[in-house]
């Protein structure tokens, strides 16, 4: 009886260590993925409330929770850097960060602002309960290709760009 | 030299940087002339026998609400990225009562406000950068959607320096002012991006303007009077290749009684850190053709940031 005890607790350990193992490396995978531009980014169509925009953020992963969970930190990525076309009837976007070097020249506030859980979570929310549409998963190969729709706050984003100097305002130099 | 030349303007836009800020250009949001007209806001007037017709913007902010709430919606967006912009009704409304007030003013010893020709056609509701806002009302049976557009018109070289627009989604419901506020919202982020490409452009490459030289016909010099064996029209373009930044200029027309500069990209700062504009650049030239050996006496004009002239002979 105690033998069977003690190989369940080895046992459980060892599958609960497993599948963080797998999960951080997956998790790994997709943070190198956004930094690869491995994502998509397109309008989702209809008007966010003002100061948003309404995104929809296509992520691959081995594991759909974390293609969700990347969709984040892909959408702000996407806003900042890359910008995206409209849909339906509403017009293409450019990325926030008119200079195309500024990620490397900017390495250090990005890598802190774009850490798991770093700052970039305050402009991002996953709109309505996160539910995602039977469509909008889609099996490749051995991965998911999921679409994600999230609203950025863009204007606070922009605000808090500008005061810390990343990008330039309007009135910078004036 | 050129290097030398590079050096030194680099040197001024270092300590411009670090010693002021760049003059900042005004912004102002006009309906175009293709809105007004198609909203029966034009007025016109007999111009020596020609029908001349122009839009009437102060009977269009009185009466049309939808600009107003455009205009209105458009100005808070704006404020909120830090570049307020000038209120075209207000300053309507400003130059009317400055008129009234200089209609009655009086010294003490019963003098009026001297007022030349020139200075009652300078007075209209002016900005260095006009938004020209038009919207169509497109309708497809019970369907409807708005053309917008936005343009960025630099008020002094003509150009468009920045742009948004496009045609909303239609729908059955939705009001006007309701797809006219969604029209801007989504028009916004990129009118401002494109304006500030045209920073980005300014601050490297020096603010662009337009330099005319004229010339009175009392004075019995010409552009083509020989100073030490070149014209006096080589000289100054000479001068400007010396201080404009990078040498940039063209010289778009030129004969013996003026010359027409455009193009002519100047520093935004100068020598002493100030910020420069059209008629703070063409005063080191003003000096420049009145010491000797040309001793011309000439007399500057300006038009806002970008636009200055040099009438030579008299002041």
């Amino acid at each position: 009886m105690k033998i069977y005890f003690k190989s369940s607790v080895i046992l459980i350990l060892l599958l609960t260590g497993m599948s963080s193992i797998s999960f951080g490396q997956a998790k790994q995978k997709a943070n190198k993925d956004t930094e690869a531009w491995r994502y998509e980014i397109e309008g989702a169509g209809g008007v966010g409330s003002e100061g948003t925009y309404l995104i929809k953020v296509w992520s691959y992963s081995k594991k759909p929770k974390i293609a969700i969970e990347q969709a984040k930190k892909n959408a702000i990525h996407g806003v900042i850097f890359k910008g995206f076309a409209g849909a339906k009837g509403d017009p293409s976007q450019k990325p926030l960060a008119s200079n195309p070097s500024i990620e490397d020249e900017k390495a250090d506030f990005f890598n802190d602002f774009f850490a798991d859980g770093g700052k970039y979570m305050k402009y991002v929310g996953v709109v309505g309960n996160g539910d995602i549409n039977a469509g909008d998963v889609i099996k490749i190969g051995k991965e998911y290709k999921i679409g994600v729709i999230v609203s950025v706050q863009k204007d606070y984003l922009r605000k808090d760009l500008e005061a810390a100097g990343v990008i330039k305002g309007l009135s910078s130099g004036f | 030299m050129k290097k030398l030349g590079l050096a030194i303007w680099s040197l001024f836009i270092i300590v411009g940087m670090c010693s002021g800020q760049a003059k900042k250009p005004t912004i102002m949001i006009l309906p175009s002339d293709v809105w007004c007209n198609t909203n029966g806001y034009m007025m016109e007037y007999n111009n020596q026998g020609t029908v001349v017709k122009v839009p009437d913007y102060k009977r269009a902010f009185q009466e049309n609400a939808d600009l107003v709430n455009v205009v209105s919606k458009i100005n808070g967006l704006m404020a909120d990225r830090k570049f307020p912009l000038k209120n075209a009704e207000s300053a309507l409304k400003t130059m009317q009562s400055e008129d009234a007030d200089d209609a009655i003013a009086q010294s003490k010893s019963g003098a009026a406000v001297a007022e030349s020709p020139i200075d009652k056609l300078k007075k209209t509701a002016k900005a260095d950068i006009i938004m020209q806002l038009t919207w169509v009302v497109n309708t497809t049976g019970p369907k409807k959607s708005i053309t917008f557009n936005l343009q960025g018109l630099d008020s002094y070289t003509d150009k468009q320096v920045a742009t948004a627009q496009g045609t909303g989604a239609p729908s059955f419901t939705a009001e006007l002012p309701v797809l006219l506020e969604e029209a801007v919202l989504a028009q916004i982020d990129n009118f401002s991006a494109s304006l500030q490409q045209h920073f980005d452009d300014m601050f490297e490459n020096g603010r662009e303007i337009i330099i005319r030289i004229k010339k009175f016909d009392s004075w019995d010099g010409d552009l083509e009077k020989d100073y030490g064996g070149k014209e006096l029209g080589a000289i100054i373009e000479d001068w400007l290749a010396k201080s404009t930044v990078k040498g940039k200029f063209s010289t778009s027309d030129a004969t013996a009684n003026m010359m027409l500069f455009e193009q002519v990209r100047i520093p935004l700062y100068d020598t002493t850190g100030r910020a420069l504009d059209a008629r703070g650049f063409c005063k080191e030239l003003q000096k420049y053709l009145t010491a000797p050996p040309y001793s011309i006496t000439n007399k500057l004009t300006m038009k806002g940031l970008g636009q200055a002239t040099i009438y030579l002979g008299e002041k």
